[in-house]
């Protein structure tokens, strides 16, 4: 068979089977289309203007060491005027993570950004190591998460940055969509599609990968040679992927298309009126000055859990209710209990006079 | 293996939902089973050596699958047990109740299998 | 960043865990005194107490869609606008919804007389007998859709099917239901059409058919070996083996299976048309239509009001355009339930093969997937359905699907076109001003892609039935000729879709009367 001509430029010769579409390209095209794509979705959303600060949440892993490479790319080629740092967090994870904040190190040099990395240790005095030799494996996840998303809004704040993007893929958004259908989860259904995510006290966090394709981001890594950590985390056991993330993918090989579908079918619907008058409304924690869902955070739930040993606050509706009752039967908190610091809003991304005031934490 | 063959048991098995169509298209079906069964649920066994148990509806999900059915394994049995969709009452009530798998026989029983794999 | 440990499930504490499939006792909640026959979602219920529950959440479902208007606070009778209409696959859940509605609604009698009806209180005398048949204007039908045709190996079974819909027949003559045995193929017969809608297809319209090899889907002639001599079911064969998936096979069948039960309940003036989708069923419906891209329909699947409207061209009133409800009575009842019912009241379903797809398909795929989870997790199924019923679409619709007759969202190929680049050719691309690729010097002349405007199909297709035309498998090509891209593959299309496109042509036709009428107006004498 004669080679196939790239089915977009229709010149060079295919040499990639595009997972999106099908349309088997050339290389040069891929890279043109996907890096496109990503600025459709950027300028589509209006994701920034000019002179804005931008933290790139980078673990040194696939998607965040492409997302570096993406965004330097596009704010170069079409002028974004954009400020990119990079920003990591260590969760404290040997053998993982250490590793990992190297590759994230060379990344610093490679593109040329400010790096900021901020540690789970230095902001909640645990590392995952701890906590797991503390809570054991079961639920450590839980915390991980819990504790890097508050990292995140911290450390961004610490680099007095506007936005912080993430490198979620479309393969991630159409799993949460699926996820939060499954678990009944209305609160994220409605939100879990939307781009950019602006908490009333959090930074601007959006997700630009929101329609590129795990598979491409893995291509586009290994054709460009970028260098990333593909190691996966020690603690996170490929069992515990669970049911949504194995049907995802097996509905993108009947189907490729079935991923951008699914993301599609999430932007078509929102929450309704009468639902959404009934849902929690968002407060900030009394404890931390973080958004949250009660009077005490998640974040804080959980560390004061550990604190207590008491490692099911916050993960089961009984470990919570019973870390209340505790607290309600004193008087004043013990004073060893460590916490988080107060949470604050940097100035120049709220944009508002009202910024939250500053009040010392409780230890 | 000089000791006496054990005592079988004697079941009233029905199929229905469709599920009767991989089971020569008979809905009710009797049979006998050893009261006595390998652990391992190898129904091609007999008289059994190694270690038993006595008959569960696992092991008869087994000997249906390898003794009785006709075509297609894979839609009635799946890892071990029934395949999803598939319910199972023992003496008319369902078998979660009962123990599901572990369910012991007993002689006379009737076991019943209906598939809601054909939906609407 | 918050990918990174490439779990992002675990951001959402994606912790879902197993419970024990009872609350401890194995006594009936509902009594508390009998021992308990069935464990529906960790609640145990004992036989007696079951058919009064399921008779209510049937009733429950079915009953405050029935009268045109929604009742206020002071209950009124039931009293339906127009006749009843069952579609009937002879699966588990309609053979059910049969019996729920002849026992609950006419007087049906069976033959085990003392098993096969509700006991306790579930059934009120009055409602067994058949004054209430009354419900529902004219004789109440019963529709079963024949898919021999495009299930390889497998047996007609309208007479299996006639069976079971004439066994509720009562023998003194009073009452029974109209059984309407209808072909898959159908869909493409335009003798039935005919008949249905009173319109003959013009010649015209009989070769028209789409190019799904192209993204726009433009409307074109049929090569002339396929038009004239093929039959209905070599037409849906056709049809089916020229898409591209198997997804898109099953999915186009469950589309054609829907509309011919929809166009039988309209030619029978009737007002409700009443599915045996269970509760587990409607979970799949649903998961597996949201992974094919139809969220924006998502409320259709639990209940829908379908408009028709009447096709006759020839006369100038054209018909009142009237309202079928499509109902699913049992969307409350899981597959679980509708199977002990089944077999506590010594029903039969028609024995059946279905297509066997395997990890092929996304509807097999959500159907075991579901399957599965409601297995370990039962109330995941209810939180699927409880959760999407509490959206609804961001936009409003302003157009409906020419295939499957849902709202459509009008700018679904302009936010494709954004999300995946496809060529450098289209219109969409060129306004947009990307800069060259550096690899090359100018953007390729490639055919550029001259359409007409108003014969394409792709604007009038919902993003759903639009992914189901034109989204290829990974896995290459299929059996059929649909892999190709560069080859156009014209198939035909069902006859209502002719038939819209038709009088759409038309009715353009009409309205340049019109124009030209007022255009040279000052002229005509008042006759």
């Amino acid at each position: 068979m004669p080679p196939k001509p790239c089915a977009l430029c229709l010149k060079s010769r295919a040499m990639i089977k595009r997972p999106k579409t099908g349309q088997q390209i050339c290389r040069d095209c891929f890279y043109y289309v996907f890096e496109t794509e990503v600025h459709n979705t950027i300028t589509e959303a209006k994701l920034f203007k000019p002179g804005d600060k931008v933290a790139i949440g980078a673990s040194g892993g696939k998607d965040s060491t492409v997302l570096a490479y993406v965004m330097k790319t596009l704010n170069e080629r079409y002028q974004y005027g954009l400020e990119l740092f990079l920003l990591s967090i260590d969760e404290g994870i040997t053998g993982y993570r250490d590793d990992s904040l190297e590759t994230v190190k060379r990344n610093q040099q490679q593109y040329d950004m400010p790096l900021k990395i901020l540690s789970y240790d230095e902001l909640y005095g645990w590392t995952m190591d701890a906590i797991v030799s503390r809570i054991g494996r079961k639920n450590n996840c839980t915390f991980c998460g819990v504790f890097r998303r508050q990292a995140l809004d911290r450390g961004a704040a610490m680099l007095n940055v506007d936005h912080i993007v993430t490198g979620h893929n479309a393969d991630d958004i159409a799993e949460t969509v699926l996820m939060n259908i499954m678990r009944g989860d209305i609160a994220r259904l409605g939100r879990c599609t939307s781009i950019c995510t602006e908490g009333e006290d959090t930074i601007r966090r959006s997700k630009p990968f929101k329609y590129a394709y795990e598979k491409e981001i893995v291509m586009y890594a290994y054709f460009k040679k970028l260098d990333y950590f593909s190691t996966e985390c020690i603690y996170s056991p490929d069992a515990y992927r669970g049911h949504a993330r194995a049907f995802l993918k097996d509905l993108e090989a009947a189907r490729p298309s079935a991923i951008i579908d699914i993301i599609h079918s999430g932007e078509a619907f929102e929450v309704k009126e009468e639902i959404k008058a009934t849902q929690k409304v968002q407060q900030t924690c009394q404890r931390c000055g973080y958004m949250s869902s009660n009077t005490l955070c998640k974040a804080c739930t959980l560390l004061e859990g550990l604190e207590r040993g008491m490692a099911n606050a916050g993960i089961t509706d009984r470990g919570t209710k019973q870390l209340l009752q505790v607290q309600q039967s004193e008087v004043t908190a013990p004073e060893n209990l460590r916490t988080i610091p107060f949470f604050n809003k940097p100035f120049a991304a709220s944009g508002s006079v009202d910024s939250p005031i500053i009040i010392e934490s409780t230890s | 293996m000089a000791s006496q063959t054990p005592p079988n048991i004697s079941l009233k098995i029905e199929f229905s939902g469709g599920l009767e169509l991989l089971f020569s298209n008979q809905r009710s079906h009797k049979i006998s089973i050893p009261s006595e069964v390998p652990k391992d649920n190898n129904t091609r066994l007999s008289p059994p050596d190694g270690s038993t148990k006595p008959a569960d509806i696992s092991y008869l999900v087994y000997y249906l699958r390898d003794h009785l059915l006709q075509e297609r394994g894979e839609l009635f049995e799946e890892d071990g047990t029934v395949r999803p969709g598939i319910l199972v009452l023992v003496n008319d009530t369902d078998w979660e109740l009962e123990g599901e798998g572990d369910y012991v026989l007993k002689d006379g029983d009737e076991i019943v299998f209906i598939s809601t794999l054909h939906g609407g | 960043m918050s990918t990174s440990c490439g779990n992002p499930a675990v951001e959402e504490d994606a912790l879902m865990m197993r419970k024990a499939k009872f609350d401890r006792s194995k006594q009936c909640v509902k009594c508390k005194e009998r021992q308990g026959n069935i464990v529906i979602r960790h609640a145990v219920y004992c036989k007696p107490c079951f058919f009064p529950l399921i008779v209510a959440r049937f009733r429950k479902t079915l009953e405050p869609v029935v009268n045109p208007k929604p009742d206020g606070p002071r209950k009124k009778g039931l009293k339906a606008s127009g006749s009843l209409v069952i579609g009937f696959s002879g699966g588990v859940g309609s053979t059910v919804l049969l019996d729920l509605v002849a026992k609950s609604y006419f007087h049906a009698p069976s033959g085990d007389e003392e098993n096969a009806k509700p006991r306790g209180g579930s059934a009120h005398p009055r409602n067994l007998t058949g004054k209430d048949s009354s419900i529902w204007k004219g004789i109440p039908a019963v529709c079963y859709i024949e898919l021999s045709g495009v299930v390889p190996g497998s047996m007609d079974k309208i007479e299996e099917a006639r069976k079971i819909v004439e066994k509720y027949s009562v023998q003194e003559g009073s009452f029974s239901f109209d059984f309407i045995p209808v072909r898959i193929e159908d869909a493409f017969n335009e003798a039935w059409w005919a008949e249905l809608e009173g319109v003959d297809l013009s010649t015209a319209a009989r070769s028209l058919g789409i190019d799904i090899a192209d993204e726009f889907i433009p409307l074109s002639n049929l090569p002339s070996s396929s038009t004239a001599t093929s039959t209905p079911l070599e037409a849906l064969q056709n049809y089916l083996s020229s898409l591209p998936t198997q997804t898109a096979k099953e999915s186009a069948i469950q589309t054609l299976t829907r509309m011919l039960l929809l166009y039988t309940a309209a030619s029978r003036n009737a007002s409700h048309l009443l599915l045996g989708t269970s509760l587990t069923t409607l979970s799949i419906n649903l998961i597996s239509g949201i992974s094919q891209g139809s969220g924006f329909s998502v409320n259709e699947e639990a209940y829908e009001e379908w408009t028709h409207q009447p096709r006759s061209l020839g006369a100038e009133s054209g018909g009142v355009p009237s309202k079928v409800r499509i109902v699913r009575p049992l969307r409350d009842v899981g597959s679980k339930e509708c199977g002990f019912w089944m077999w506590w009241c010594h029903l039969n379903a028609v024995g059946k093969k279905r297509l066997a797809s395997g990890k092929q398909s996304i509807v097999s795929l959500a159907r075991d997937f579901i399957m599965g989870l409601e297995q370990d997790f039962p109330s995941t199924v209810s939180t699927i359905a409880r959760t999407c019923a509490k959206v609804t679409p961001k936009q409003k619709s302003d157009t409906t699907c020419i295939l499957c007759e849902r709202p459509a969202q009008h700018d679904a190929q302009e936010w494709k076109a954004r999300i995946s680049i496809r060529s450098y050719c289209d219109e969409a691309f060129k306004d947009s001003g990307h800069p060259l690729p550096p690899h090359l010097n100018e953007f390729p002349q490639g055919k550029e892609i001259a359409h007409n405007g108003s014969s394409l199909l792709a604007t009038k297709l919902c993003y759903a039935c639009h992914t189901t035309f034109t989204s290829r498998s990974s896995r290459g090509n299929m059996t059929g000729k649909g892999g190709d891209h560069s080859i156009s593959n014209v198939i035909p299309l069902p006859t209502w879709t002719l038939t819209t496109v038709e009088s759409e042509i038309l009715a353009s036709r009409k309205l340049d009367r019109k124009d030209m009428r007022k255009q040279i107006q000052d002229f005509i004498l008042d006759e």
